[in-house]
């Protein structure tokens, strides 16, 4: 028996609905519920800023059919992210900004967006390619794959239920890099870079990540 | 080809950081196209970062003495510039330097002030 672990968390009045257990419990293992709320919101918010960026930049990559479809497996999979977690926000004792603007200042990864200059006509197409669309792609895997490694350190051993979401979402991030390593390899520099990977069952399927699949109640 | 430049940077880690360099200070050589950061944790020092794109300000900095340069953030102001605050994950050294770490809490807080992201939208 160890004494920094208490289980019973007696502290709690029968009945008090003011305070969670669910929280306290990560308190007791040296994790602040708080601190780790924060840092939800911050990765969930680059989820969905990203959710939005990646239809822009799909949109773009017109004639490239191969690359709307892996993209928009990506893009599907990021609103699957934000969803996962957004309900563990709130057994956090937090909530989601009221104000999306605050939600997508406060995201943890840059927007993604399309890497050409937006004038007053709209996008400088002519200076848009597909290489550049697939940079921005790839850079932003690489950020959401250090955001959600970052949670997996934070939570190991402490807090097995948002432990078991981050680490969900990161191996679907991982596929997503290995995927935008793929074109963008072949697309800048005709060099076979492959991910490795099977088709999704249906597009953005999030196999690991989709809250209802296993996950009913929330 | 010119090799490129080296600087000295000494990073001092407060008492209450997360390191094992906590009340420490360090000191290592690192290159003109080298991230702060990528130096900092291949010499072992673990400084803290996220987005590693200077964006997110986990990785932030105060500096004490020298030149950064920034021009790989993806979202840095001048007035962070004039307070003095670095992003590590993405500022280079121009001149040998000395570095305040784990500063996360401070550029929130000086981002709020000025109604910069993420501070105004974390503490406004
Ligand atoms: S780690 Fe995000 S700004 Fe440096
Ligand atoms: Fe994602
Ligand atoms: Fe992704």
């Amino acid at each position: 028996m160890s004494d920094d672990k208490p289980h019973a968390a007696g502290n709690i009045d029968a009945g008090d609905t003011s305070e969670r257990v669910g929280m306290a419990v990560l308190r007791e293992r040296g994790l602040d519920p708080e601190e780790l709320r924060e840092k939800l919101l911050d990765a969930i918010g680059a989820e969905f800023t990203t959710y939005y960026y990646y239809t822009n930049l799909r949109m773009h990559l017109a004639g490239h059919e191969d690359y709307k479809e892996i993209t928009e497996d990506a893009r599907l999979e990021d609103r699957a992210h934000f969803e996962l977690v957004a309900p563990r926000v709130y057994e956090l004792g937090g909530s989601l900004p009221n104000d999306i603007r605050d939600f997508a200042d406060r995201a943890s990864c840059p927007d993604a967006e399309m890497p050409v200059p937006y004038e007053t006509e709209g996008f400088e197409l002519d200076e848009l390619t597909a290489e550049s669309i697939l940079e921005v792609l790839l850079e932003a895997e690489r950020c959401a794959i250090r955001t959600w490694s970052e949670i997996c350190d934070m939570t190991q051993g402490v807090d097995p239920r948002t432990y078991d979401m981050a680490q969900r979402i990161l191996q679907e991030e991982v596929e997503h890099e290995a995927w935008f390593v793929e074109l963008l390899s072949m697309e800048r520099d005709g060099e076979i870079n492959p991910a490795g990977h099977f088709v999704r069952g249906e597009p953005g399927d999030a196999p690991l990540s989709t809250n209802r699949r296993f996950n009913d109640s929330a | 080809m010119t090799e490129p430049a080296t600087w000295t940077v000494e990073l001092r880690v407060p008492d209450e950081a997360d390191l094992d360099a906590a009340g420490e200070s360090r000191t290592l050589e690192v290159r003109e196209d080298q991230s702060i950061l990528a130096a900092a944790r291949s010499a072992g020092i673990w400084l803290s970062a996220d987005c590693q794109q200077g964006w997110c300000i986990t990785c932030a900095a105060k500096l004490l003495e020298g030149e950064v340069d920034h021009s790989n953030a993806k979202r840095y102001y001048p007035s962070d510039d004039e307070a003095g605050f670095v992003l590590t994950c993405v500022g280079q050294p121009r001149s040998d330097l000395v570095l305040e770490v784990e500063q996360y809490d401070e550029l929130l807080r000086h981002r709020a002030e000025h109604d910069k992201p993420p501070g105004r939208s974390k503490l406004g």
